[in-house]
């Protein structure tokens, strides 16, 4: 069964017609082409596929996992996705960290740290360590150890300031 | 993931019918997070799927009448964690909230999800147990309230009939001088399904109430959340250190754990004890700090008798 | 032509584009020379910017257009079986699905080293997840359903689950029909057996080391299989186009071995099969070699020009693709009572699974190396590939190191201890040093390993020697000290336990290990580079290996930029098409940065020569007065300069009006050239290995004493790089590498019953979170030049996760007193150690 939803990705508004049990996940990918946002599990697992969603009723963007939202229930809703970060070329000062910091290797689990990471930013603009860590304890790195991306979230909210 | 359709009903009622009508070919979505886990890996296969979250109430935490709190089925573990009224009143289930996987999956992630999966290891039930929550479920025959103790059955069953579906949940006035603490053990040191998991709560002697209210639940270790009301009496009776060690001791007698592939029983027996006895101590702890909410430090009865082996 | 008023001079333009470094806090980076500016500096990731705003695009992220098919494998539900009978008639005959293959269509076998399987199975099954049929269809929904109509009925047979078992003679035999495969030279199957190699060593007089010894120690070490969990799953996309020829886009480690494999398994030509890879989601060697891609491209092959992708889900990614080998080690070492090691007895049983790609040749490097970094006069090894019903092994980063190492390096300590004596002064008395002989009788180059091992100790605050630990005491941290660390670390030290109850009882301890490990491979792999300049004075650098997050992009463009004299800004380095890249090997064995790296640098110098031979010819000048710096060709003699802008494509105009040079392409190569074979009998020889990368761990871990919970507070790596080309990457690796290895140490093992995988998900196959990454790392760089890397370098991708397992499980020891020889070390083993011990 096809649902025609509207809603919004990276500011532009759209008009899909989307199978119902395909995921926000495959249509960001298969269906706009936004390919930023990665497919590591499809179980809530990974936080590859993490994308930032407004609900229509919602106050605020809060991180979720789009293997885990079903395409029609994305009617309405504002999205953003990785690609939706940088502000025309000008990087967000998270992605400019993580390139200073070393925090990215394979890049495939990036996109989805740097949402969670902008969520935890935008709830929180001072966080510790501790809150840095539990926030992204949803993404799984493999690459990295974690301690650059947790340099590189500091780094981001304290700009200026050396990291330790 | 095989096809399905998604619906959303328009009423409490068409949701019943279709649910009813479906016989488990027809799954109702709350937050998902695990309707579409099972429906990728093949161990259910939908025909429908029926969105509940958008029905009246769902999404709603409000006061209930005589001061109970209703939170809807639908509500996330965020905004239940972040809700002013459960921050004052229901710390435990803000703990048991926070413990859950991760943030963006409690984004998603409803309390109501949590107890229909009726998993043993479901991290908000001790704390519902403790709070003496009860469930509010529509059906067929409209609406009925089931103690959350009754709620569960077995694991991944529910006290649920045929074309029913959990609302809401109800919690009872929290008393000003009640605490819990909320412990897990997991395998990573955060985010992983509980091993174990004890929560703890009191309530202190008061003028009105001199008996101290002790509640002691634990999770996954055993086919349901389970109750433990030798430990919770012993406590009671006494909270000195030996008194503790024994309550902690009967918790772990309580248990009724399995061997599975995440820990075995004999370690997860240990591990109520250990558990149960931090969490009663750091509770102790925190109670025995003033607070406005407690405008000062009554203690349980400590020392007085002779609380079984020292 | 081109003179300019001011001469660019040596000096002015030794400045460089200075490169960032953001961690002041390890050690001091070895600064550029004016020679070398972009050497030892650490220029940011050149792919950076297109991982970190999504543009970099992956396999699964190619746009092939609605004619895509997608492809699905019917795997085998039981571990061992005879197929008695397939039916796909009712999966062809469902609307939508376009290709179903079986063994009867592609029966020819395939195999790195040892030709032991085929793409599908034929008439007998051998692993829980093995292929034996494929489909193609329109969607993944129709594919999925197309599975389930192939009927198989399987007659199951008795099963291996356990190597040792497997190595004996009761053992039902996996593959009856050994003695027939085709096999490299240096692997040794013994047919009638499950044993697919055989490695010795013989070295010394083992009664005598016996008998020098003042303590004989022997113990049984356990490591299960682990997975290596990239985040990008296996996938690949393959078509045939109308002239027979196959494209192959794949997320691969080795794009050539997959031409090689692939072509020779379906024999057609390798100029018939392309392969291309972007970039790539982590491999950790599970993408070496061949595992899913060879049905993607059968299914191409029946799939009439349409494009067919394979793509594994994360439950196949943990069990159909590679996993890294369970391994049982027998440890015999004989010390004296100062501590100097007289004689070592090792056997290793690993548990190859059910074919080898990669397996046998583990077996072989661990035999090689199974002497630990040490000195050995007298040593045997016998190291054996046992064919079991489990997933396939095959390479994960360590190479077998790792596995072997977690006994080697505990039974070192174990004995220290036992003769009262300090682990890091044994391991300094005894670790390998320039100029003595390996167990194999290769004479060791010069290494830092000893300056890795005082380093790391140093690091970790080493007291010399330790406290013995006492049951029941130990070192118990105070509660203050478990809220360390600024900015709520405390909660994590406690998380899980917290509570007032629980800091009494956190035990701190510290651990170390040392490791060795060797780039394992065949005698000559082989690298070769192209370099390209562009007519703006940029140049395209063309490799055949694989950047998979570590790295080798941007040491490449550092090398062929300071082998041009170009800014690295102009260099531009091209992912793998291997019908435009020059050969690599593979990527693995921690050789790019060495051997292509080799390649690289000869390629830029011998454009720079062609460059410099050009412009002399035209002004007349001797070629070694000249130069190339930022860019520009100067003239010491003459003052002269140009840009290479207007040179390298066009050619100069000579003096009397004609002209000379042209298009500027610098090639280079590189192959060992010496490595010798091994005596079959005694495994001695005069080079075993092209070299061996050391290095030591430090670790200092919080034990709970009550649930058994090990958390890691620090872990120091110290490595022997040779030279660091990119001193930030070389420390992003040795981080990243501690804490996989962390997470193998304290969480990791798949779970098999009877052959069947029980945690196949992330669920319950548990890595570690930034949670569980330690509060404090510490990453030292160790450099004595390679006699043949790149300015000196080495290896060091695969290397900072073999020491970690056994530095935990020393510390662990250290605080709590109890020693725990099997992996993971969960929480329940010291729990039920510290219970025994009680």
């Amino acid at each position: 069964m096809n649902h025609t939803i509207h809603f919004t990705v990276n500011g532009e508004p759209y008009t899909l017609a989307v199978a119902s049990h395909h995921t926000l996940l495959r249509v960001l990918r298969e269906q706009l082409v936004l390919t930023g946002t990665k497919n590591g599990c499809e179980a809530g697992e990974c936080g590859a596929c993490a994308v930032l969603i407004r609900w229509p009723d919602a106050e605020r963007f809060e991180p979720v996992n789009s293997c885990l939202v079903l395409a029609p229930e994305a009617d309405g809703a504002e999205i953003i996705t990785v690609e939706g970060l940088a502000q025309d070329s000008r990087l967000d000062p998270l992605q400019e960290a993580f390139l200073a910091t070393g925090a990215t290797q394979c890049g495939f689990c990036t996109p989805g740290i740097l949402i969670n990471a902008r969520a935890l930013l935008d709830r929180n603009p001072d966080p510790t360590e501790g809150e840095i860590r539990e926030a992204l304890v949803g993404n799984l790195c493999r690459c990295t150890g974690y301690i650059r991306i947790i340099d590189a979230v500091k780094q981001a909210a304290r700009p200026g300031k050396e990291v330790a | 993931m095989q096809p399905f359709d998604y619906i959303i009903p328009k009423d409490h009622a068409e949701a019943s019918a279709l649910l009813a009508a479906g016989n488990g070919a027809v799954r109702p979505l709350q937050g998902g997070t695990d309707l579409l886990i099972r429906a990728r890996g093949g161990f259910i296969r939908p025909k429908q799927v029926v969105d509940l979250k958008h029905l009246p109430g769902m999404r709603e935490i409000r006061p209930g009448d005589d001061g109970w709190l209703v939170i809807g089925a639908a509500c996330t573990m965020n905004q239940v964690a972040a809700h002013p009224l459960v921050q004052q009143h229901y710390d435990l289930l803000v703990q048991a909230c926070n413990s859950v996987a991760s943030y963006q999956l409690r984004n998603r992630a409803t309390v109501g999800g949590n107890i229909c999966n009726a998993s043993p290891a479901a991290d908000t039930a001790p704390a519902l147990y403790c709070l003496d929550a009860v469930a509010e479920v529509y059906g067929p025959a409209g609406t009925r309230h089931i103690p959350i103790a009754d709620f569960f059955v077995g694991p991944g069953r529910t006290a649920l009939q045929r074309g029913e579906f959990l609302t809401a949940i109800h919690l009872p006035p929290a008393p000003a001088a009640a605490r819990g603490v909320f412990n897990k053990l997991g395998r990573t040191k955060a985010g992983d399904i509980s091993i174990v998991s004890v929560a703890v709560w009191i309530r202190l002697p008061d003028p009105q109430s001199p008996i101290p209210d002790v509640r002691i639940a634990l999770g996954a270790v055993g086919p349901t959340p389970l109750r433990a009301p030798a430990a919770e009496a012993a406590l009671a009776q006494d909270a000195s250190p030996a008194g503790i060690r024994r309550a902690a001791r009967l918790a772990a007698e309580a248990a009724q754990p399995i061997d599975d592939i995440r820990a075995s029983a004999a370690y997860r027996r240990a591990m109520v004890e250990v558990l149960t006895r931090r969490g009663i101590e750091t509770l102790l702890e925190q109670l025995a700090t003033p607070s406005p909410a407690t405008g000062g430090s009554p203690t349980l009865p400590a020392g007085r008798e002779p609380g079984g082996a020292a | 032509m081109m003179k300019q008023e001011s001469v660019i001079r040596r000096q002015e333009a030794g400045v460089r584009s200075q490169a960032t470094d953001t961690r002041s806090t390890d050690l001091p980076v070895s600064r550029s020379t004016n020679k070398h500016s972009l050497i030892g500096a650490s220029p940011q990731r050149i792919e950076g910017r297109a991982k970190v705003t999504g543009a970099a695009t992956y396999v699964d992220d190619m746009q092939f257009g609605p004619n895509l098919l997608y492809g699905a494998l019917k795997r085998s539900p039981i571990p061992h079986g005879i197929i008695k009978r397939m039916d796909v008639s009712k999966a062809r005959a469902l609307p939508g699905v376009r290709v179903v293959i079986t063994g009867q269509d592609f029966p020819g076998y395939t195999g790195l080293y040892l030709k032991d399987r085929r793409i599908f199975a034929l008439d007998r099954v051998r692993f829980v997840g093995e292929p034996v049929a494929a489909v193609a269809a329109d969607t993944p929904e129709i594919a999925e359903q197309a599975l389930e109509l192939i009927e198989v009925e399987y007659e199951p047979l008795p099963g291996v689950f356990d190597p040792e078992f497997g190595a004996s003679p009761e053992a039902p035999l996996v593959h009856p029909d050994l003695g027939h495969y085709e096999c490299v030279p240096f692997i040794f199957p013994q047919p009638g057996t499950n044993i697919s190699n055989w490695f010795k060593v013989r070295k010394g007089n083992l009664e005598q080391g016996w008998a020098e010894a003042d303590l004989i120690y022997e113990h049984k070490y356990r490591v299960p299989h682990v997975q290596h969990v990239p985040i990008e799953t296996h996938v690949c996309v393959a078509q045939q186009d109308v002239n027979g020829k196959i494209t192959l886009w794949s997320a691969s480690q080795s794009p050539f071995a997959q031409r090689n494999l692939i072509a020779k398994a379906l024999n057609i030509g390798h100029s018939q099969l392309r392969v291309i890879t972007p970039y790539v989601g982590g491999g950790f060697g599970s993408k070496a070699g061949v595992s899913m891609e060879g049905a993607a491209v059968a299914l191409a092959m029946h799939a009439k020009g349409r494009p067919v992708k394979l793509r594994m889900s994360r439950e196949e990614e943990f069990h159909t693709t590679f996993v890294r080998q369970g391994m049982v080690a027998h440890i015999k070492m004989g010390m004296t009572r100062d501590g100097r090691i007289t004689a070592m007895q090792n056997r290793f049983y690993w548990d190859g699974g059910a074919y080898t790609e990669y397996g046998v040749n583990i077996t072989r490097a661990a035999g090689y190396s199974g002497s630990g970094p040490y000195y050995v006069p007298n040593i045997h090894v016998d190291s054996f590939c046992v064919y079991t019903n489990h997933p396939v092994g095959g390479p994960m980063r360590g190479f077998g190191m790792a596995e072997m190492h977690f006994g080697i390096e505990q039974h070192i300590d174990q004995m220290a201890l036992q003769l009262g004596l300090d682990p890091v002064q044994v391991r300094l008395k005894n670790c390998l040093k320039e100029g003595q002989e390996t167990l194999t009788g290769m004479i060791m180059h010069p290494t830092g390993l000893s300056q890795c091992i005082q380093k790391a100790a140093e690091a970790i605050g080493w007291t010399s020697p330790p406290a013995p630990p006492l049951a029941g005491e130990g070192s118990r941290t105070s509660p203050s000290l478990a809220g360390k660390g600024a900015g709520g670390l405390g909660d994590f030290a406690e998380k899980g336990v917290k509570g007032s109850g629980a800091s009494r009882h956190k035990r701190r301890g510290k651990g170390l290990a040392a490791m060795w490990k060797a780039p394992a491979m065949p005698p000559n792999p082989g690298s070769s580079a192209v370099v390209r300049l562009n007519e703006d004075g940029t140049a395209t650098v063309s490799i055949g290996g694989v950047d998979l997050g570590q790295g080798a992009l941007t040491a490449m463009a550092q090398l062929a930029a300071e082998g041009l004299g170009i800014k690295i800004e102009d260099v531009r380095v091209n992912t793998v098409d291997t019908d435009y890249s020059p050969y690599e090997w593979q990527t693995v064995a921690s050789r790019l940065t060495w051997s292509m790296g080799n390649a690289v640098l000869m390629a830029a110098e011998d454009a720079k020569h062609k460059i410099l031979q050009t412009v002399a010819e035209a002004w007349g000048e001797d070629i070694n007065d000249l130069d190339i710096i930022d860019g520009q060709v100067v003239s010491y003699k003459s003052e002269e300069s140009v840009p290479l802008k207007d040179i390298v494509v066009y050619g100069m105009q000579r003096p009397d009006g004609t002209w000379v040079g042209g298009p500027v392409v610098g090639q280079g190569r590189f192959m060992p050239e010496y490595v010798t074979p091994l005596d079959p009998e005694t495994g001695q020889g005069p080079r075993a290995v092209v070299h061996f990368t050391t290095g030591c761990q430090a670790v200092e871990v919080e034990v709970d004493d009550e649930t058994g919970q090990v958390q890691v507070l620090k872990i120091v790596s110290a490595y022997d790089v040779g030279r660091a080309i990119n001193p930030e990457m070389v420390r992003t690796q040795m981080e990243g590498g501690a804490v996989q290895g962390m997470s193998t140490a304290l969480l990791e093992g798949l779970i098999l019953h009877e052959g069947t995988p029980k945690n196949p998900n992330f669920t319950d196959y548990r890595i570690a979170t930034a949670v569980d990454a330690p509060l404090e790392t510490e990453n030292i760089i160790v450099e004595v030049p390679q006699d043949d890397g790149p300015f000196g370098a080495r290896g060091i991708g695969e290397h900072p996760m073999v020491p970690t397992a056994p530095a935990i499980a020393n510390a662990v020891y250290n605080a709590v007193g109890v020693r725990i020889d099997s992996l993971p070390i969960t929480a329940e083993k010291v729990w039920q150690a510290l219970h025994r011990q009680a």
